[in-house]
């Protein structure tokens, strides 16, 4: 299965692209997906601390714009977002 | 009645006399207009700048949250709200943006406004990227979202 993950805030800085693409396993979940991000930042930032804790502090949100928990589970080709520390207004 | 939007600065500015056009009405004696505008410091560096970047479904429908949760809240159910965001890049002084209340009394419309500008802070997913007279730039650190759900 592929997911994307749409891009916001500081995440942006992960890609120039507006989102990451992955393979992924039936019935992976959020937390699975984290580390997917995860294994990447060490791969193309060489393990930038700053981009890692992003995404620790970060929610995700489905495509039917709800936030997710770290146990929901990809069962289809799915676009989430994923949503880092907020500060508008 | 509310009006809730993002503004793609690109396309237009935010406008106060489309707030003061939308909230205004006999029903109400007391009105609040709170605009945010782009300033020229922030923690001791010099700020020319700010890019604003939103999810804007999510922003969206918790605007819609906060505008309902006043019934029960504040027990303010006559009132009507305007508030649009900015996104896009904002040059110094421009408003990035506009929450206005109108209510029938001023205690309601200045509690009213002040939650309203609190719980985006707090709940709407909305980032800023600031831009400094060195060229450099920097996403602002915010706080985790809360309402988590299964």
């Amino acid at each position: 299965m592929k997911i994307k993950i749409e891009l916001f805030g500081a995440s942006r800085d992960f890609s120039n692209q507006d989102l990451l693409e992955f393979d992924v396993n039936s019935h992976s979940t959020i937390k699975d997906i984290r580390k997917k991000l995860l294994n990447y930042l060490d791969i193309n930032f060489n393990g930038n601390e700053n981009f890692k804790k992003i995404v620790n502090s970060s929610a995700f949100c489905s495509e039917n714009n709800n936030i997710i928990s770290d146990n929901y589970k990809i069962t289809k080709n799915e676009k989430i977002a994923i949503i880092p520390p907020i500060g508008g207004g | 009645m509310l009006h809730a939007k993002i503004i793609d600065i690109k396309e237009k500015k935010l406008s106060i006399v489309e707030a003061e056009n939308f909230i205004s009405s006999y029903d109400y004696g007391a009105s609040i207009f709170f605009t945010g505008t782009v300033r020229n410091q922030n923690e001791n560096k010099s700020v020319i700048g700010i890019t604003y970047d939103s999810h804007d479904a999510l922003v969206i429908n918790s605007f819609q949250e906060i505008y309902n949760e006043a019934d029960q809240k504040l027990n303010i159910k006559d009132k009507s709200v305007y508030i649009e965001h900015a996104k896009g890049y904002l040059n110094l002084g421009e408003i990035s943006i506009i929450i206005a209340v109108a209510c029938k009394h001023r205690d309601q419309a200045y509690v009213l406004s002040r939650y309203i500008i609190e719980e985006i802070k707090k709940r709407s997913p909305i980032w800023k990227k600031e831009h400094y007279q060195n060229n450099d730039s920097a996403w602002l650190k915010g706080n985790p979202i809360i309402n988590e759900k299964n």
